[in-house]
């Protein structure tokens, strides 16, 4: 069995990363029907579902808790008990909902902060929020015992690196220092009271004198929370390091795909998180050999036109014959260039887009065949 | 010329999809607005997170960008927008003191907190842009009249567009309400801003521009043309086209799935023609990369003579 096929049997939870515009969601969304056709409960998360997927899965923005597929449908795609598929688009806002609910013991006392102004712009804007959710998200539904696997396509990013950095981006704003110099100075002693002071001239020169106080108000009700949020943070990324975690990098054949496919790879190393493996979607290297067009296609007495058919049918047959040829390039580099452990799998491209269970599913079967999968000997 | 009517606008933000050719789009049209007289700044958004080397340098030969404007190419300056220096620029403007906004900013607490605060990223981005659309010639004419933003994957893109509208809803007065006021004069009147869409005609991405489309109306951003790039040339004429039929066997070839691909770009180019209100440039595909692909596409914006589309007549 390939690696990947081993993952879906055995890992719990498995994380897909890539730039924007690779299908790494439809690719998610693959894996999920390929593990819940194999008798696992499955719930995949996305950020980003694109309309015709959402429909296909049955999942709307704003629900408040995952969807399950229709029985009738998860019978369509090859899914029986124990099988099942379930799929929740999340909401960044709901999520730090039900955490401030769930850190603030006293309901009444949640209420309040949820109903701060700031608050409620806030929680999309803060850099690695979105990234921080998803996270969140993951570790709830990982300890509820619901599901076997739980797959997370990570919010969209002009670069796959960004969801591995964003604890860090988060963690920097919810230090403790840089609080302090947004709480008001109660005492006008202790650490940092020149910086807060400056820092306190500087925010209220910035924001007007009203705005600064409103932040303030926020950051004092807020940064026992912020200061919970940051503990969890760490104990999430040390809990993806675990052995039932793997990361997939998803990528597509543009000439940059080595490049970044090989930065993300060291990253993910230092980072000392588990890379499985790396889908290059859209790949037309494993394409058939098939005839090239030819003038024994002329049928009898060919006029002017037929020639001219052929003729342009050829440029067609040559352009497509040059694009598999770099294709198979760019694959050969990449498994030669991964590291031993990596698997690398090729994905044709799917004529027209996959927007139903039925594309779902033929894509998760090529994903599964082992003579699809490549890794270095 | 094909962008005759986006180059009386002073600012032009092009958004689109990865992988759909933003940025040669965005180089082309640089080179293009200059060649026709146009003082042209071209930016890009810098990424806090990976620093990663800059795509847009890359179409002018460069590695990264620089945060102050240089000449890329005739008439063609760049940057990238960063927080930091929009941050600087702002406080210095609100201080009237540089050496202050320095000072601040050289304190490392209150530089992270500039770098992930609540939307202080996306704020000092958009004031580094109006600080730039500000800058006069001694003469009193714009530095730059003509500015493009390549736009980061469609999220940021929005979150940066309804920025003001967000962040208006919480600071009514000072001096970033005042800023944010005058950025989306800029940015909203559709007299002197606009957002361009770009695209492939193949039906997923399409749908998706659609709803980049409505995404961007709702924060006030008018759209005022949509490119559908690397739309594959026909090689057909009609007649040969006739013929084809004849000569096509049943079994697998190659050249049938261009012919596909073909096919799939005409209907989605004509959904795409029929669903958008904005007008479609339609580019041709050439067969090049980076910066071949920037000289192609410039000269086809320019109604020039544009280079062999991979030996296709």
């Amino acid at each position: 069995m390939s690696l990947l096929g081993q993952h879906l049997r055995q890992k719990l939870v498995i994380i897909c990363c890539g730039a924007g515009g690779v299908g790494k969601t439809t690719t998610s969304a693959a894996l999920a029907v390929a593990a819940a056709q194999d008798g696992r409960r499955v719930l995949v998360l996305t950020t980003d579902p694109s309309k015709r997927l959402a429909e296909a899965l049955g999942v709307t923005a704003n629900t408040p808790d995952p969807v399950r597929v229709r029985p009738e449908r998860e019978a369509e795609a090859g899914i029986r008990p124990p099988g099942a598929l379930s799929a929740w688009m999340l909401d960044p806002k709901l999520v730090s909902d039900a955490t401030v609910r769930r850190l603030v013991k006293d309901p009444q006392r949640a209420r309040e902060l949820m109903d701060n102004p700031i608050y409620q712009q806030v929680t999309q804007m803060i850099a690695g929020m979105q990234e921080y959710t998803a996270m969140e998200a993951l570790h709830g539904f990982v300890a509820r015992d619901e599901y076997d696997l739980v797959i997370l396509d990570t919010p969209p990013a002009r670069n796959a690196l960004n969801f591995l950095d964003a604890p860090r981006r988060l963690g920097e704003f919810l230090d403790g220092r840089i609080f302090q110099m947004l709480l008001p100075d109660r005492d006008g002693r202790g650490f940092g009271g020149t910086t807060r002071r400056m820092a306190g001239r500087v925010l209220s020169g910035v924001f007007g004198e009203e705005f600064y106080a409103d932040l303030q108000v926020f950051f004092s009700a807020f940064s026992s929370i912020f200061a919970q949020l940051n503990g969890n943070a760490q104990r999430m990324r040390q809990r993806m390091q675990q052995d039932d975690v793997v990361f997939l990098l998803v990528t597509s054949p543009v000439r940059t795909a080595l490049d970044d496919a090989l930065y993300f790879e060291d990253r993910i190393r230092e980072l000392e998180l588990p890379l499985g493996g790396l889908i290059l979607n859209r790949s037309r290297h494993l394409a058939e050999h098939r005839p090239m067009p030819g003038p024994e296609l002329l049928p009898p007495h060919a006029t002017d036109a037929h020639h001219r058919a052929l003729k342009a049918l050829q440029k067609l047959a040559e352009r497509e014959r040059r694009h598999e040829a770099e294709h198979r390039e760019l694959v050969d580099t990449l498994v030669q260039h991964a590291a031993k452990d990596i698997e690398v799998l090729t994905v044709p491209e799917f004529p027209g887009g996959i927007d139903d269970l039925e594309g779902l599913g033929a894509l998760a079967r090529w994903l599964l065949d082992d003579a699809h999968a490549r890794v270095r000997d | 010329m094909a962008l005759q009517p986006i180059l009386d606008r002073r600012v032009v933000l092009v958004a689109g999809k990865g992988g759909v050719g933003r940025t040669t789009t965005t180089a082309a049209m640089a080179r293009a607005a200059a060649a026709s007289g146009k003082r042209v700044l071209v930016t890009e958004i810098e990424e806090p997170a990976t620093q990663a080397q800059s795509s847009l340098a890359r179409m002018f030969g460069r590695e990264v960008l620089p945060t102050r404007p240089v000449l890329l190419a005739p008439g063609v300056h760049g940057c990238m927008l960063s927080t930091e220096m929009g941050t600087e620029r702002f406080l210095a403007d609100v201080f009237k003191i540089q050496t202050l906004a320095r000072l601040a900013l050289r304190n490392a607490a209150l530089r992270r907190l500039l770098h992930a605060g609540p939307s202080f990223h996306e704020m000092g981005v958009f004031y580094h842009l109006l600080h730039l659309i500000r800058e006069e010639l001694p003469d009193g004419r714009p530095r730059f009249d003509f500015i493009l933003v390549d736009m980061p994957a469609t999220g940021h893109a929005l979150a940066l567009t309804g920025l003001p509208d967000i962040l208006l809803r919480l600071v009514r007065r000072g001096p970033i309400a005042a800023a944010l006021r005058e950025g989306q004069g800029w940015l909203n009147d559709p007299h002197t801003g606009c957002a361009v869409v770009v695209t492939i005609p193949e039906p997923l991405p399409v749908t998706e521009a659609l709803e980049l489309v409505e995404g961007l109306q709702a924060t006030h951003m008018a759209v005022c043309c949509m490119v559908a790039n690397r739309v594959p040339v026909d090689p057909f004429d009609e007649e040969a086209r006739a013929a084809l039929a004849d000569i096509l066997p049943d079994g697998p070839l190659y050249g049938k799935e261009e012919l596909a691909r073909i096919e799939r770009a005409r209907t989605s180019l004509e959904r795409l023609q029929k669903s958008a209100e904005a007008r479609v440039i339609a580019v041709p595909e050439f067969e090049a990369d980076g910066r071949e692909a920037v000289d192609a596409m410039a000269a086809f914006f320019l109604g020039q003579e544009f280079p062999s589309t991979g030996g296709l007549p």
